[in-house]
């Protein structure tokens, strides 16, 4: 709990003094669906801790299914609190995403939730979850 | 404001000088000699900026943000082809089909959209130079003091061109030319002539304009203007960026943004 009041208040004070990222991203989102967000869990088989995009890939445990998933890069995440060591492959996390328009199985971030509960953002440009999967 | 200035820049040589005595407990014949030090530029613009008010919390919006970049004023055997083109993304988009750009092949900005890129940037002054790093992409555009651009005949085409520069007071001055035909800001053509005019300053200690102007006597009937903002985040440390795992591509078939799916295997 401390922990979790601590990086809450790492964010708040990075949110007072402006780390925020920008309204741009290195392409547009537009492949993904904002309106068709998702939420699944499962098991890190590869997380990406690069330019110009960081990328978790998982699968979905319950449907097996393998997924591509789009983060924000390297700054923007960074200034929001993720650390390169943040997911680890073997990690169970829960996943908030928008999937491809084409219906292939890549996916854009929107939240993810930690093995130890903590919930983090991808940052302005991909956008928000949708609140109704965030609160579920 | 630039009494402020005055009086830090003041401030700053009266220490300078005040530093040089107590190191070397000189005899005022060197302290004279040390006034090339006292007399060194003021900082300027000197600093950490991130985009205003884009990169800036809601909380900190106590300056009005400038304008809205106008239409630019191309001449009309371009400018129909420009809106057709800038209509047709926006209906991609909406489609869900993004048009692959320069970002899809990792490109950088280049000039003048580097000056309001994707992620902070960074300005140093030194002697007879000032560099401009944005963090996107690690974009790094050298200024030159006291220096000629140029002519655009004679300039290597290149994505940051050719800059030269002069401080008017607090503000500095600078001209660009040189820059790739194939780098465009906001999708606009441009000619090996065009000619990008900055007026850079602070209009408080924490927030600085970049005036810029266009000139293209090829494509442009009038100069295209606007005013760009930022505001100050000193301590920021810029991050490191290198395109090293881009999985995006563009569709030879549509030209469309397509992103390399991974398999269960995870390559």
């Amino acid at each position: 709990m401390i922990k979790r009041l601590h990086i809450l208040g790492v964010l708040l004070l990075l949110s007072l003094s402006g780390l925020t990222p920008t309204a741009l991203a290195h392409h547009s989102f537009a492949m993904y669906n904002n309106e068709k967000q998702i939420k699944f869990t499962g098991k890190v088989s590869r997380f990406d801790w690069t330019n110009p995009h960081v990328y978790i890939e998982m699968n979905d445990a319950k449907s097996n299914k393998h997924w591509t998933i789009e983060c924000a890069n390297i700054s923007i995440l960074g200034r929001l609190g993720w650390t390169f060591n943040m997911v680890k492959v073997g990690d169970e996390i829960t996943v908030i995403v928008a999937p491809l328009h084409s219906g292939q199985p890549g996916a854009l971030l929107k939240q993810i939730t930690l093995p130890d509960g903590r919930k983090m953002g991808n940052g302005n440009p991909a956008g928000p979850p949708d609140p109704k999967l965030a609160e579920g | 404001m630039t009494t402020l200035y005055m009086a830090r820049t003041a401030l700053a040589g009266a220490m300078l000088l005040l530093v040089a005595c107590q190191k070397d407990s000189a005899p005022a014949a060197s302290v004279a000699e040390a006034t090339p030090v006292a007399k060194a530029a003021p900082l300027h613009i000197d600093g950490k900026w991130f985009a205003y008010p884009g990169q800036v919390d809601p909380l900190e919006r106590t300056i009005d943000p400038p304008k809205p970049i106008p239409e630019p004023p191309l001449k009309p055997e371009y400018l129909d082809p420009w809106k057709e083109k800038q209509a047709k993304l926006r209906e991609a988009d909406k489609k869900g089909e993004p048009i692959a750009s320069g970002y899809t092949h990792c490109l950088p900005d280049g000039m003048p959209a580097m000056m309001m890129g994707m992620f902070p940037m960074e300005v140093l002054e030194s002697n007879g130079q000032v560099t401009i790093i944005q963090e996107a992409y690690q974009q790094i555009r050298r200024i030159y003091l006291d220096d000629k651009i140029p002519a655009w005949q004679d300039a290597e085409p290149r994505f940051w061109g050719h800059s030269a520069g002069h401080w008017d007071g607090d503000t500095l001055v600078t001209e660009t030319v040189g820059i790739k035909e194939n780098v465009m800001f906001r999708n606009v053509p441009h000619s090996a002539a065009m000619h990008i005019d900055e007026r850079i300053h602070l209009i408080d200690k924490d927030h600085m304009v970049d005036e810029v102007t266009i000139t293209d006597p090829d494509y442009l009937t009038a100069p295209w203007q606007w005013t760009w903002m930022y505001a100050r985040h000193t301590g920021y440390k810029m991050y490191e960026y290198v395109c090293e795992n881009n999985r995006e591509f563009a569709d030879p078939d549509t030209g469309k943004a397509r992103l390399k799916l991974f398999g269960p295997d995870s390559k």
